[in-house]
């Protein structure tokens, strides 16, 4: 029981990595409504994000710049901030899709396009 | 009840919704017109600070472009969009791509690698009173504002008109050929003809 | 000079992807002399690179290495080309080629869908030349972005549901490598691929941390080449897409990711790693195994030409994991081999489908009755690089499954080899339907029309015999055919090829054994 309090206390950035990408993964498996799959999606990816940052941190460190004292370290930063510009695209090209989904066949359900579609 | 504005869609519980016109908000108009210079200069400043404060070219290119959805919103999308010529966005996009390719290119024809910003020294070093290790922060910067602000902005202010003219694309040539990209305006070809034998195509 | 060919190759692609829309402002029909001058450049380099490798002397000019911005490798980012990387580089620039002769006159044709087949090229490329885990990230996410709208080109709904899904499965599996990455960076700070080799060897590769660092890159990369159970994206993503977009895709996006995969596990992960963890190559080599017992057998049940050849990727792809798993310079010799094998067979029967489905509106395996004596060319092209899949010599087929077959006895993975044995009869049972179908079976219209076929027989000079369909002539043209023709012959061709692979990819196993 002291490890989870530990756990928690200590490595809290950690835990809430795993919280946030499983709620992201759940939400894109299991529900139904293409938009809320896709909110899901980049729920995920944020939750990959915090990893990242956490990762970087260090107690008493500053931002990386040439000013003194101890630094974070910069590298996973601009992982980070690529990988968002990444997360955007593709949730543009997710929404364009879901748009021309709906206008096909009137619904935002993944269950009916499944039915819909496996029928054809 | 207006019925043409339903346009037969049912959601989820079945009712059918009506799509939401377009209405005038004084409101929004007045802010936004009042708002949206601070918002360009803040977009420039983001763009132009980012090598020692937070910033640079994508969050700066992403606000810039926040400028347009802003205008869209407030005097409506298909003005904005004919305000707004497709030559501009496209311009946009590929003028920033060429610039990073044309940054990126010099140094290899210089004898170095690519994107080696140090090869520019000999050739830029007197014009510019620089030193050379002075030319990596003010490459990367070049790269930055003119390459990455350009391509982001263009880029999202073009996602947001395709995006926008997406439950209209009964006529997809009226919207500019860059905004066919998601649809194909010469009609389906997945099992048609080739395009050849249609213009041979004889009528027996 | 040669390692400037190496940002070249990845760049001139991107850079010439904003021409076509450019242009398309002004002209109509920009798009593909770009797109084909972009991919014959291409295609030069390549072949340059590889000639270059091919001849060298030492060991020192078996292997280019370009250091982006001149900064040194740690601290930046690399890009090496080496006989594995050329090789696949090759096959990317010979592929694009030929799909865009192939496409010329069908399939979309708008000046974005050839933005699109650029950055693609260049993406593919990217993947296929870095040094540097996260930058092969960037570029498998391009990849990933790029065929997702690439395959919602077609005009039909169904397209765009192919591509959504293949988009929810392909970010899942790209976020997880991203997250392998991660794990990788923290154990040892750094991610360039040969410095990681020397610095995950001090942690240690019982180390927790390590072991899930290669989990999550294994799985990510496994949902990007589509091995059972992560291939539900593939048949729908296949079948719904453009034809032309079908032949690209199947060729490469997958083989480039089984390349990484490659790459990743033998000089990121050396074999150390694998001997010092045997439950992970045993899971590898069961899943692979699975993966081709079940394509196969899921190929054999289709009724759609597409989703079997979709299916039969599947099982293909495992057998190259499975080399993978084996561990031994023999199947790794065979996998690669294999990857550029499938790369082309699975092209040109991509292709000969669309030039079937075009002509006849053939799209099922019952459609195909009789159309050998209407098509011989298309129909025998087919049938070789059917019978090449299945691995009758004298293919490339049959030397990929052989040298893996082979290292999997040596390794003393008997069960391997006969789950690769299964897979050939397998194979045989759906390639066998197809020949049958084409060549024996009764074709299936009325005497009306087979009366205007043969009438308008003296109007065809080369292509094959138009078919009178509603009274529209659905007439193919020449060079699609040509296209499917010389792709089947080269798979049989590359048959003697052996001593090329080995010249080009000894040095590299040398390295990785």
């Amino acid at each position: 029981m002291t490890d989870l309090v530990s756990l928690l206390t200590t490595r809290h950035a950690y835990v809430l990595f795993v919280l946030l990408s499983t709620i992201g993964l759940y939400m894109l498996i299991a529900n139904q409504n293409l938009v809320k799959k896709i909110i899901g999606l980049n729920m995920f990816q944020t939750g990959v994000f915090l990893f990242f940052v956490t990762s970087a941190y260090r107690v008493g460190g500053s931002a990386p710049i040439l000013e003194g004292g101890p630094y974070v370290s910069p590298l996973p930063q601009v992982i980070v901030l690529t990988a968002i510009v990444v997360g955007i695209s593709l949730t543009a090209v997710g929404l364009a899709l879901t748009i021309r989904l709906y206008n096909e066949y009137g619904t935002l359900r993944a269950d009916a396009l499944r039915e819909v579609i496996g029928d054809e | 009840m207006s019925d043409d504005r339903t346009d037969g869609r049912f959601d989820q519980d079945g009712i059918t919704r009506q799509r939401p016109a377009y209405t005038e908000s004084q409101v929004i108009m007045t802010t936004v017109k009042a708002v949206i210079p601070f918002v360009m200069t803040y977009g420039l400043f983001i763009t132009f600070h980012g090598a020692d404060s937070p910033g640079g070219g994508f969050q700066g290119g992403a606000i810039i472009a926040s400028v347009v959805l802003m205008i869209a919103f407030a005097f409506g999308i298909e003005s904005t969009r004919e305000w707004l010529a497709n030559t501009t966005v496209v311009g946009l996009g590929t003028a920033g791509v060429l610039a990073f390719a044309a940054i990126g290119f010099g140094p290899i024809l210089l004898g170095g690698n690519f994107l080696e910003y140090t090869q520019y020294y000999p050739l830029l070093g007197s014009t510019l009173g620089l030193k050379p290790y002075e030319f990596v922060k003010y490459g990367m910067e070049a790269v930055e504002i003119v390459g990455i602000a350009f391509i982001v902005s263009g880029i999202l202010m073009g996602l947001f008109f395709v995006l926008a003219a997406g439950d209209s694309h009964s006529e997809p040539g009226d919207a500019g050929s860059k905004f066919d990209v998601l649809v194909d305006s010469e009609g389906d070809r997945r099992d048609g003809a080739d395009s050849a034998s249609l213009e041979g195509e004889t009528d027996d | 000079m040669s390692d400037i060919l190496l940002p070249l190759l990845v760049t001139i692609p991107l850079t010439l992807a904003v021409f076509p829309l450019l242009f398309g402002l002004r002209f109509k029909n920009a798009g593909w002399p770009i797109a084909l001058g972009g991919s014959l450049a291409v295609t030069a380099m390549a072949s340059l690179l590889t000639a270059e490798i091919y001849t060298a002397e030492t060991t020192d000019g078996q292997r280019f290495i370009h250091e982006m911005a001149g900064y040194p490798a740690p601290y930046g980012i690399e890009l090496v080309g080496d006989g594995l990387s050329t090789l696949i580089a090759l096959l990317i620039g010979v592929v694009s080629v030929a799909v865009l002769i192939y496409g010329r006159t069908t399939g979309p044709q708008s000046n974005a869908f050839y933005s699109g087949y650029l950055l693609l090229t260049g993406g593919l490329l990217g993947m296929a030349l870095t040094g540097d885990l996260f930058n092969l990230f960037v570029f498998l996410e391009i990849v990933g972005l790029v065929t997702y709208a690439l395959v919602a080109s077609d005009d039909s709904g169904m397209a765009a549901y192919g591509a959504l899904k293949y988009l929810f499965l392909g970010t899942v599996g790209a976020s997880l490598y991203l997250i392998g990455v991660g794990y990788a960076l923290v154990a040892t700070g750094t991610l360039n691929m040969l410095d990681l080799q020397s610095t995950l060897a001090e942690i240690g590769y019982t180390d927790p941390l390590v072991q899930a660092s290669f989990g999550f890159i294994l799985i990510g990369l496994l949902l990007k080449i589509a091995v059972f159970p992560l291939h539900t994206w593939q048949p729908d993503a296949y079948t719904y897409a453009p034809d032309t977009v079908s032949a690209y895709i199947s060729a490469l996006v997958s083989t480039t990711a089984a390349y990484a995969l490659i790459r990743i596990s033998y000089d990121v992960f050396t074999v150390d790693f694998f001997a010092a963890n045997p439950l992970i190559t045993d899971a590898v080599v069961l899943v692979a195994s699975i993966s081709i017992v079940v394509g196969s057998l899921l190929a054999a049940m289709q009724t759609e030409i597409k989703r079997v050849f979709a299916y039969s990727s599947v099982a293909q792809f495992g057998m190259i994991v499975v080399a993978i798993g084996l561990n031994s310079q023999t199947a790794l010799f065979g996998a690669v081999i294999h990857l550029v094998g499938h790369g082309l067979m699975k092209a040109t029967l991509f292709m000969g489908a669309g030039v079937l489905s075009t002509a006849y509106g053939a799209t099922t395996v019952s459609d195909y009755a009789g159309l050998a004596k209407r098509a011989p060319i298309s129909a025998g092209a087919m049938a070789v690089t059917g019978l090449a899949l299945v691995g009758i010599p004298p293919s490339v087929g049959i030397l990929g499954k052989w040298y893996i077959a082979l290292g999997a006895v040596e390794s003393g993975s008997w069960s391997v080899a006969i789950v690769i044995f299964i897979s050939t009869l397998l194979t045989l049972i759906y390639v066998a339907r197809i020949i049958e179908t084409l060549y024996f079976n009764a074709p299936t219209e009325t005497s009306h029309e087979e009366a205007t076929a043969s009438e308008s027989v003296d109007r065809v000079a080369i292509s094959d015999s138009p078919v009178t369909d509603g009274g529209h002539t659905n007439q193919v043209a020449v060079e699609r055919i040509a296209v499917v023709a010389i792709l089947a012959v080269s798979t049989v061709v590359l048959f003697a090829s052996v001593d090329l692979f080995a010249t080009l990819l000894d040095p590299v196993f040398g390295r990785f054994f």
